[in-house]
């Protein structure tokens, strides 16, 4: 009796452990499809130039220069993951004379690799903000990653002579939206 | 990263909750019990553990998501079914994995025969491990920003806190009369490795406004600290060892050194009303072995890049900049972790009094024996954030002299139909236990949120009979 109860004992114990549970089909080879895609959006560009700054010492100044280091795809990250980038800019001029507007992209040995211009109308009484966009993908993109310096040119057109109380300004605001793709 | 993957989803595969030992907790035919209650009402002349096979236990649990959602075979693409848990999950779900295996544990009574005051004792390593889900920084990585204008990321989801310890203790305790017992244990924890990420805050802000001169108003705010102990030898290039023999090494000879108390009441109402309650790891641990600490701490406002036309000026650098404001440091500063503190409490009503199947019952026993007992349990743990509750039924029954059921029933944060299934029985000194959790999720246990285990083997000797 006492063994016989003793073996009961030992076979219900054992049940738990032969529990055998089911579980629905898994592919843990899933992960190698492993793909995020974040868009991200930032600042890129922005001045406001008020037109006094076209005259100086008595004289337009028919030309602005200034350059600026851009180190973005110093970022492994961008340089690694970037599939697409676009720029947009927005250019708004209410000087009573025309401008263009050069962005240079220069590499490391200030060797130029885009020119983007764009052309700003004179003011005629009425604000307009023009709008330019550009996608860099393939090629355009390579040569934007290796980009690591911006420079800025503005040249002043022929139209109504400045001076020193000439009002408005010509400003650029820009964004850029970075497509990322990470493995 | 397979592999990883594995790791992952067993663990989540095999998810039970938290250190809520509710089969355990006062199955007092367990002498593990009295690592939950030191004051369990738990008699023996002397018991020990079979090393390593005394006490082994496994949990792993997340209430955001299952194996099933992210691994299930079902022709979704993997990365709709990571973006689908994403979105579901909050920063307030969990996961968390805690694991213990006893090495050697063992107790005996002092003073004569009829004293009831036992000695116990014992060795076991942990793992713990509690990572809140980081929702914010989750879009921020899945989606980007760009459709998130005026949203702040919230750095403080950022929360994760684990340690490799282990814990040397002895605990006394004494049924100082028929109706109380009372037990106490002293600990030594040796912390092999930490790493605790608690108290960030900060946000990732991208806004747009008509009155901001910039196309966007962006800011980093940050505020991250990420404290180690013990870990940061093994990221250095020179390091050629052996991890899990030097961890190993570090948990048990080597560790970061703190100290602990657990307490615990039995107390009995009636014969058959009895309640129980019990504080688990009240204590610390001095981080001071290897120490690195990280930070990143300030705030950057990125304006992008603005051409100076009227004076010759120094180029500015973006990364420079934001370098120079959220820098990254290095501290070695030693610091203080608590233990995850546990609180138990149970009330339980006995009934229908044993008569043994056995054909000598002649001795009339000084205490009556019950065969059914139901009760209710309250646990609470402390975490970095609230505390984890659950709340439990019980059911107890002796299916034989020497053979114990337990059955559980509970709601926590992880799930609301949790039972629970545990056996104890003894043959001759033999003492065998298994324990298992949730088990209504083995019917698939891939979509399972949580699950536990524990089973042991001991030798348990009483007084012989007479």
């Amino acid at each position: 009796m006492k063994l016989h109860l003793k073996n009961k004992i030992f076979r219900i114990l054992c049940l738990p452990l032969l529990f055998i549970s089911c579980s629905s089909d898994l592919d843990f080879n899933q992960v190698d499809d492993f793909k995020l895609e974040p868009i991200f959006v930032g600042n890129l560009v922005y001045f406001d130039v008020p037109a006094n700054q076209f005259f100086d010492d008595g004289a337009e100044q028919a030309i602005a220069f200034d350059a600026q280091e851009f180190d973005v795809f110093k970022n492994k990250f961008f340089k690694d993951n970037l599939v697409k980038a676009e720029f947009n800019f927005e250019i708004t001029n209410t000087i009573n004379r025309p401008f263009t507007i050069s962005l240079i992209l220069l590499d490391n040995n200030d060797q130029q690799l885009q020119t983007l211009r764009y052309e700003a109308p004179a003011y005629s009484g009425t604000t307009t903000v023009l709008q330019f966009n550009e996608i860099f993908q393939n090629e355009r993109l390579d040569l934007l990653k290796q980009t690591t310096k911006l420079a800025f040119l503005i040249n002043l057109k022929a139209g109504p002579p400045l001076n020193e109380n000439t009002t408005g300004t010509l400003k650029l605001r820009s964004s850029a939206t970075a497509y990322t793709e990470i493995k | 990263m397979k592999s990883i993957a594995l790791i992952l989803s067993l663990l989540a595969g095999f998810c039970c909750f938290s250190q809520n030992k509710q089969l355990l907790y006062n199955f007092t035919e367990v002498p593990q019990s009295l690592l939950v209650n030191p004051g369990a009402d738990v008699a023996y002349k002397y018991y020990f553990g079979i090393p390593l096979l005394s006490g082994i236990s496994a949990n792993v649990g997340s209430n955001s998501f299952s194996a099933y959602d992210l691994f299930a075979n079902n022709g979704v693409d993997f990365n709709d079914k990571l973006r689908n848990v994403i979105e579901k999950s909050s920063n307030k779900d969990k996961t968390y994995i805690n694991q213990q295996l006893e090495l050697f544990s063992g107790g005996f009574r002092v003073g004569g025969a009829n004293s009831q005051s036992y000695v116990s004792f014992g060795v076991y390593q942990e793992f713990d491990f509690l990572m809140y889900f980081p929702k914010d920084v989750a879009i921020l990585a899945i989606d980007g920003n760009q459709n998130y204008i005026g949203k702040s990321f919230n750095l403080a989801d950022l929360n994760l806190k684990a340690e490799v310890l282990s814990v040397f203790h002895v605990g006394f305790h004494k049924k100082i009369n028929k109706k109380v017992v009372l037990g106490g244990r002293a600990k030594i924890y040796s912390s092999g490795a930490n790493a605790t990420s608690t108290k960030n805050s900060g946000f990732i802000f991208t806004g747009q406004s008509n009155t901001s001169p910039n196309i966007y108003n962006q800011i980093i705010d940050s505020n991250l600290e990420l404290r180690t102990s013990g870990i940061s030898k093994f990221n250095k290039d020179e390091y050629d060892g052996s991890i899990p023999k030097d961890l190993l090494h570090n948990t048990f000879f080597a560790g970061s050194l703190g100290l602990g108390l657990d307490a615990g009441i039995t107390y009995y109402i009636q014969e058959n009303w009895q309640f129980t309650a019990s504080i688990i790891d009240l204590g610390f641990i001095k981080q001071s072995k290897d120490i690195e600490t990280f930070t990143y701490k300030g705030r950057y406002q990125y304006d992008g890049v603005q051409p100076n036309f009227s004076s010759i000026d120094e180029p500015e650098n973006i990364f420079d900049e934001f370098e120079k404001a959220i820098p990254r440091d290095t501290l070695y500063n030693k610091y203080t972790t608590n233990r995850p503190t546990k609180f138990n409490a149970s009330i339980q009503y006995s009934f229908k009094e044993y008569r043994s199947d056995q054909d000598c019952n002649c001795k009339s026993q000084e205490t009556r024996k019950y065969r059914n007992a139901v009760g209710a349990q309250l646990f609470a743990m402390t975490t970095q954030k609230e505390p984890l509750v659950a709340f439990t039924a019980f059911y107890k029954r002796s299916v034989f002299e020497k053979l114990d059921f337990k059955t559980t029933y509970t709601f926590d944060t992880f799930s609301n139909t949790n039972i629970g299934l545990g056996l104890s029985g003894t043959l001759g000194k033999f003492n065998i236990y298994a324990l298992v959790d949730n088990v209504l999720e083995f019917k698939d246990v891939s979509k399972a949120n949580s699950m536990a285990f524990q089973f042991g083997l001991n030798f348990v000797f009483q007084d012989p009979e007479e």
